[in-house]
């Protein structure tokens, strides 16, 4: 058996490491994604003051850290027994709409899009924002730079901190908004909004006009047929901060539908030997091993995994696009992994105007901003994080001191779909022992759709180095090497 | 010379956060008016937010590097790197986000960056404390920052 190594993963330097496996014909058996995991959570959090898990939180990712901010302090709602005021519920969402309008940007500009704007085979060196500047032009850049920034300060201005809030308490938050504060965000939601639909009309002419483009997103390679998870209103619209946890399966019919709280009866997690990565699976359809179809408990959450798994989106626009990439895709589910990339960009477009509608709403200049919290116990929080699913759970002592916890973050979610997309991938490039130009980018094109996050709470320089690539025969022996310039 | 000593790191990573703990020890013996001490766990485009301004910034972070014993410190430019700071899958390396701000026609970014790295063995492991080799070195890369700010 041959072995082709790709590590560490250009633009993902949390030192991911993938492994593809050929069998004696030279064709790809088997596809593995090795990561090493941050250890010891559990253990570091025991015995802290449950009211420091937001700030302590918000620092185990260096990707996430309004998601993590979140999910722990409604996981310290529900410990402390205690409902925010309506006005504290709407700042903490619109604090929230800040961070994916940031963070989906981010995505689309710097580390997904550029595959597309600077194309699949360009070289390494190309694909990235420097890339995009010399096609889009660098009036773009700036207008990119602009409005992460405007997410950045939306962030700032309601969490106290630019990156790292601290406002979340339990039952509240810690700062309501002033006059000029919500003069200042609404000019910048109103700018974001125009920004989103720029992009998505960016993304028409660059990617859905050009066939080829349309004909990778809707390639085999590229397709997975596994359940879909994401968080919904009672309407069953997308929602980042409340609602349930909504589960579809390949035909886009509700399979399940529960409270986070319930998560343990639900969501079940393998542990496979050769891999440090937990594979969380459906309960009630079970574990059939890394295999996608209606049998396998698999399934994938994040900007596809919610669109496929709710009906719609609360806001006129983004509503109006949701139904347009589902027609455009041959209907619901869409399960084109690299459509992930035009989800993104949907989401995006809704929350600048669920944000406006925030910023407008008289909720949100209360001064009631907090309610008292109740004696403490168990507690489980669920946001969607921009990659997905997020989940916090904690038991709190008499003292309020925390006894254990919990979580399973998105890209934990996503492994064993990131795992088969990556597999899937393999195999288009990789036939008969042929390596194809542009292999490594086509197998990482599949992993980068989900915007996983890796190893990422690492601030260690240097981070990155050259990709390096180790084929090893079938009797695994090293054959040969390759690493990018 | 306009001064920013920004210590970067995650505070509850062990040695990963070596260079917050150097921050800490540099707030006892400095007098701060003139210099901003600051701290970051972040990287690439926020980084990039918090030095735009100062005309020279000295970074200090924990550095990993294949023949380094772990608490030696040294000083480097920036040109030493191809990479710094895309740890973070989710951003750009500092480098990048530099470039991009010279193509963007940003007129305050610093003329000097100096890294003091201080070498470590990669944690996966949460915790507050610094390995006591790692530790130990927390006095000589104080040191190398005053002498670093001695030249502004």
């Amino acid at each position: 058996m041959k072995t082709i190594t790709i590590d560490p993963i250009t633009r993902l330097e949390g030192h991911g490491k993938i492994s593809i496996f050929l069998n004696e014909h030279g064709d790809v058996e088997n596809a593995y994604l090795q990561i090493p995991e941050l250890r010891g959570f559990e253990k570091f959090s025991e015995g802290r003051r449950a009211e420091d898990m937001p700030q302590i939180t918000s620092r185990i990712c260096g990707v996430c850290p309004v998601a993590h901010h979140f999910a722990a302090t409604k996981a310290l709602d529900a410990a402390f027994h205690v409902d925010p005021p309506v006005a504290a519920k709407k700042l903490r969402e619109l604090l929230y709409c800040g961070y994916i309008i940031y963070d989906h940007i981010l995505h689309f500009y710097f580390l997904g899009g550029p595959d597309f704007v600077v194309g699949p085979e360009a070289p390494p060196a190309k694909r990235n924002i420097l890339g995009v500047i010399e096609k889009a032009g660098i009036d773009v850049a700036k207008e990119v730079i602009k409005h992460r920034a405007y997410g950045q300060k939306i962030t700032a201005i309601l969490g106290g901190k630019a990156t790292h809030p601290v406002c979340g308490l339990p039952g509240g938050v810690s700062k309501g908004l002033s006059k000029d504060e919500i003069k200042e965000i609404k000019d910048m939601v109103v700018s974001c909004n125009k920004f989103a639909k720029f992009t998505l009309n960016l993304f028409d002419d660059i990617v859905l006009k050009n066939k080829s483009y349309v004909d990778l997103i809707r390639s085999d390679p590229y397709t997975l047929k596994v359940y879909n998870m994401g968080l919904v209103d009672k309407h069953n619209k997308v929602n980042f901060y409340e609602g349930m946890i909504r589960v579809t399966d390949q035909k886009a019919n509700e399979l399940e539908k529960f409270d986070a709280k319930n998560y343990t009866k639900h969501i079940a997690e393998r542990v496979e030997e050769w891999s440090y990565m937990k594979y969380p699976y459906l309960k009630t359809i079970g574990w059939q091993g890394l295999t996608d179809g209606k049998d396998s408990g698999m399934y994938r959450v994040g900007p596809l995994g919610r669109l496929n798994a709710s009906e719609g989106m609360t806001t006129p626009q983004a509503e109006k696009e949701y139904t347009r990439m589902f027609d455009t895709l041959g209907g619901k589910p869409v399960n084109s992994t690299l459509a992930f990339h035009w989800a993104r960009l949907i989401e995006l477009l809704y929350v600048t105007e669920r944000a406006k509608e925030l910023i407008e709403d008289a909720d949100i200049t209360s001064a009631h901003i907090r309610n008292p919290v109740g004696t403490p116990g168990e507690g489980i929080g669920v946001v969607e994080a921009a990659r997905g699913t997020l989940i916090h759970h904690y038991h709190v002592d008499k003292n309020g001191l925390i006894e254990k916890a919990n979580m399973i973050v998105a890209t934990t979610n996503n492994a064993g779909a990131i795992t088969m997309s990556v597999r899937d991938a393999a195999k288009g490039v990789i036939k008969k022992g042929h390596v194809t130009d542009g292999l490594l980018n086509k197998v990482e094109m599949a992993f980068r759709a989900y915007d996983p996050c890796f190893g990422c709470a690492t601030h260690t320089l240097p981070g990155g180095l050259p990709i390096t690539v180790n084929i090893y025969d079938h009797q695994k022996k090293l054959w040969r090497t390759f690493s990018q310039p | 010379m306009k001064t920013i000593v920004l210590g970067v790191g995650n505070p509850i990573l062990q040695d990963d956060g070596v260079g917050i703990h150097v921050i800490e020890a540099l707030h006892q013996q400095l007098n701060t008016q003139k210099v901003t001490l600051e701290t970051a766990s972040t990287g690439g485009l926020n980084l990039l937010d918090l030095i735009r301004g100062y005309e020279k910034v000295i970074l200090v972070d924990a550095i990993k590097q294949d023949n380094g014993e772990p608490g030696e410190v040294k000083r480097f430019s920036l040109s030493d790197f191809q990479s710094v700071h895309s740890c973070n899958p989710h951003d750009v390396s500092l480098l990048e986000a530099l470039h991009l701000a010279e193509q963007l026609g940003e007129k305050h970014l610093p003329s000097k960056i100096i890294l003091i790295g201080i070498t470590v063995n990669t944690s996966y492991e949460f915790g507050e404390g610094l390995s006591r080799k790692v530790a130990s070195a927390i006095p000589a890369a104080v040191a190398m920052v005053l002498e670093e700010l001695k030249n502004t």
